[in-house]
């Protein structure tokens, strides 16, 4: 396979796949890698069984379908189930696929790497039967079904209406939903959502069928914890204005408190991020999509939350500019071509905000989390623990890693990161990034793949230390 | 402007800083430790913890061998825990070549004193099961083990305090010079007299000597490690190549750090190092030849750390030529094992009694002295 391309495209989501797809049409030769089994990412993932290419088109499927197809006569080369593990500006990224480990390098690369679920930590996130909201989509879309018989749902923001709602279609009423925000947060929303009307018909199409459903609804309200260690048995439910609380009998619990940019590769590149209250970690790019990093785009919720229709437009301007800066591009016919996805992304800008307005992270729960919760899942610290550690003078995440293992897991502190360094600027007032430094896998690689086939001769062993 | 004075003034928190600090402190010494970002966080935390006889140059042996029993009894002097594991170790041999190398290596190290023998394929299986069946030959020590090196900044955090050392993190000293009684050293922010000063700044102690005028040439190493996640037991040895390019271990809680010196990329000045794909891959295929199990797991994360080496790759730790009261000490090779043992034994300099076993001046180093390479060590 070739190895060299003018472009390379991480992630075939919104954002990638029409980064791919633009930059090829304009002749650029491009590759498209994507760890999934199809092109699609996570909301428009491709269906993988009967029952879920059964349970007819909506939206995101239709999206889906069409992306694929356009994607599929683009002439881009797609690299499905490989995985971008390290990447070194100029640019060459490391792969893993199913033939072992290989360097694809191109002068330009539009990182497109989508979105991480947050949860604020509770006693008993940990345990068995409780999901990610996001995870919930994904199982809905690739396998049409859902784990659980007596489900709540929680969390904030638009996706813990669309979980709730796609459940009801598939025949599993929920018991509860619980939501951080309450009816004022959604109606203050609702002029933003209005300027994607589709969407916004879409969400009511949801409160509709959650209504008819009569779920009960509890709004401004937080789950206190899970009752069970090994399976999830009820849970327990406070309003955040003060009042009692209340148990529910429940097997499975989604939850999930907003999105966060994926942004491994783009620390791991070096780009530059700004600290954005609605965004997450936002990449600091122009309005072209170039990043501080000389040939590095970026484009979809990596570079900071946004949704996926503003992801498509983000990722046609990433691609249109690459093929520009490449030479194969006009100014005028640049010019011409990014307009419609500037303006949709003009457009969208206040749909985007009020969505994340509605899954802003919940500071003043990240506050009381009490010392007995789990913090870091991976290795089972707890904030007592992490809290022992600032005591004893760690001042920083990598620091604080050192101290407690947390971070150290599989997961590489994706999920509890964000939530240690809420803690650590609240106990010691330290500013700025207090991340560890990015370092590669990206994502855990498995030792048998990245070795593929060898020869022990063949091992570039270096020279013997000395005696 | 006038600082407070000190006996004297460590630069650089690493291990050796600490351990020199440490000893001077219990020794009755007034010491304040100086450091530019956190302590034990560049080579002393990211390191493999390896502490092996198996990678040691025989002429460290007799330091590393009396280093080791201080690791293992760690809490004892130490007085907090680096998870410390005290286990056998074994060095293989997949070619002709590196039989060779082995047997040289293993002799050098038995006559220095480390209880190295060689064993067959069958003896080093009843030793560690999962190793390779390439296996032609192995040496084995039953002297090896590991730390937890992530940990040395805690432990040595909690033990310096309670020594009475004064520490100063993200504390960059821009200069020393000689000054009445000693040597002024400045911060940003304030200017500290100290009797006695030692630099024990790593791969940095090239530019800090020049602060005295000195100059010491060290080369930087980048040295990068990966570690996989939690597994199933797959190993209960340190397990090494005759090269001395392989390390393995499995701690406790079940991860495999594979390291061996494979090299990244990064420089002193940037301080910024990465892995490179080539040595990750390549210190992978090493890892998985010498123990196969470890093609189930996962490599979550890689790092790099730096290494600091003299010309001759023996150790710079004695007094500063020409500067009565400074001292330097770092570029031990295998620095993590020797390190507490070193420390104590420049601190018994320091304090002015003969230490326990030789130091490793540093004048041989010199760009007036003769090659160092060509003669023995003064």
């Amino acid at each position: 396979m070739r190895t060299a391309f003018d472009l390379v495209v991480v992630g075939a989501g919104p954002a990638g796949g029409e980064a791919a797809i633009a930059a090829a049409r304009a002749g650029l030769a491009t590759c498209l890698v994507d760890e999934g089994p199809a092109p699609g990412g996570q909301v428009w993932r491709a269906p993988r069984t009967a029952s879920a290419r059964g349970s007819g088109p909506d939206a995101d499927r239709r999206g889906g379908d069409d992306l694929r197809a356009r994607l599929a006569a683009s002439g881009a080369t797609i690299l499905q189930g490989a995985q971008v593990w390290d990447a070194r500006p100029g640019f060459t990224l490391s792969i893993v696929g199913p033939d072992g480990a290989s360097l694809l390098s191109a002068p330009r690369v539009v990182l497109a790497t989508g979105a991480t679920e947050h949860v604020a930590p509770f006693p008993g996130w940990t345990v068995p039967g409780v999901f990610g909201l996001a995870a919930a989509t994904t199982l809905m879309k690739s396998q049409g079904t859902l784990p659980g018989r007596r489900i709540a749902v929680a969390g904030q923001g638009p996706l813990l209406v669309a979980v709730a709602s796609k459940a009801i279609a598939l025949g599993l009423r929920p018991v509860v939903v619980i939501d951080r925000n309450g009816i004022r947060d959604w109606s203050r929303a609702a002029p933003g959502f209005a300027r994607d009307p589709a969407a916004m018909a879409r969400g009511l199409g949801w409160i509709g069928r959650l209504a008819a459903a009569r779920v009960p609804y509890r709004a401004r309200s937080e789950i206190v914890g899970v009752d069970g260690t090994d399976t999830v048995r009820g849970i327990v439910v406070r309003p955040l204005d003060g009042g009692a609380e209340r148990r529910f009998d429940v097997d499975t619990l989604y939850v999930g408190d907003g999105l966060a940019p994926a942004d491994e590769l783009l620390r791991l590149l070096g780009a530059a991020q700004e600290s954005d209250p609605l965004q997450g970690p936002r990449a600091v790019c122009d309005a072209d999509r170039r990043s501080s990093v000389p040939g590095l785009y970026v484009a979809g919720d990596g570079a900071g939350i946004r949704g996926a229709q503003s992801a498509a437009a983000a990722g046609r301007i990433a691609g249109l500019a690459a093929a520009r800066d490449h030479g194969a591009l006009t100014d005028p016919a640049f010019d011409a071509a990014s307009r419609a996805p500037r303006r949709k992304l003009w457009r969208l800008a206040r749909f985007a905000d009020a969505s994340c307005r509605l899954m802003r992270m919940p500071e003043a729960s990240l506050d009381r989390i009490a010392d007995q919760t789990i913090l870091c899942r991976c290795e089972d610290v707890t904030a007592g623990e992490f809290r022992a550690a600032i005591a004893d003078g760690a001042r920083d995440l990598g620091q604080a890693k050192h101290f407690t293992r947390l971070g150290m897991g599989p997961c590489q502190g994706r999920m509890c990161l964000h939530a240690a360094a809420h803690l650590m600027r609240r106990e010691t007032g330290a500013l700025g990034d207090l991340r560890p430094t990015p370092r590669a896998p990206v994502r855990p690689v498995e030792l048998g793949a990245l070795i593929g086939t060898y020869d022990y001769d063949d091992i570039p062993v270096p020279k013997a230390a000395p005696l | 402007m006038k600082g407070r004075h000190y006996d004297l003034a460590v630069i650089g928190g690493g291990i050796h800083g600490g351990s020199v600090a440490l000893f001077a402190a219990r020794g009755g010494m007034d010491v304040i430790l100086l450091e530019r970002g956190a302590l034990a966080r560049e080579a002393s935390g990211s390191n493999a913890g390896t502490l092996t006889m198996q990678m040691t140059r025989a002429a460290l042996i007799p330091y590393a061998l009396k280093a080791h029993e201080m690791w293992v009894k760690a809490p004892d002097w130490l007085g907090h825990d680096v998870g410390v594991v005290a286990c056998d170790g074994l060095s293989l041999a997949f070619t002709e070549a590196e039989e060779r190398l082995l047997t040289e290596r293993a002799e050098a190290r038995s006559a220095a004193g480390a209880p190295i023998r060689l064993v067959t394929p069958d003896e080093a299986r009843g030793i560690e099961p999962g190793i390779g069946p390439g296996v032609r030959m192995a040496s084995h020590c039953p002297i090896d083990g590991y730390a937890n090196a992530y940990l040395t900044g805690l432990a040595y955090r909690r033990a310096l305090r309670e020594a009475g050392v004064r520490i100063r993190e993200y504390t960059p000293v821009t200069g020393v010079r000689d000054a009445a009684g000693g040597f002024e050293i400045n911060t940003a922010s304030e200017t500290i007299h100290a009797a006695q000063v030692v630099f024990t700044g790593g791969v940095w102690i090239e530019p800090m000597l020049a602060w005295l005028g000195v100059h010491l040439p060290i080369r930087t190493l980048v040295n990068q490690l990966s570690v996989t996640e939690r597994m199933a037991p797959v190993m209960r040895t340190v397990l090494g190549i005759a090269s001395g390019l392989l390390s393995l271990k499995q701690f406790p809680h079940g991860t495999v750090v594979i390291g061996g010196g494979w090299q990244g990329e990064g420089t002193r000045e940037t301080g910024r190092h990465v892995t490179t794909h080539d040595s990750t891959v390549g210190n992978a295929r090493l890892a998985v030849h010498a123990l196969p199990a470890l093609a189930n797991g996962r490599i979550v994360r890689s790092w790099t750390g730096f290494e600091a080496e003299t010309a001759d790759a023996l150790p710079a730790v004695g007094p500063v030529p020409g500067h009565p009261g400074a001292w330097v000490s770092g570029s031990v090779h295998s620095g993590y094992t020797s390190a507490p043992y070193i420390g104590r034994c420049l601190a018994q300099a320091i304090l002015g009694a003969e230490p326990e076993m030789p130091l490793f001046p540093i004048d041989r180093l010199l760009p007036d002295a003769p090659d160092p390479r060509n003669g023995p060590l003064p």
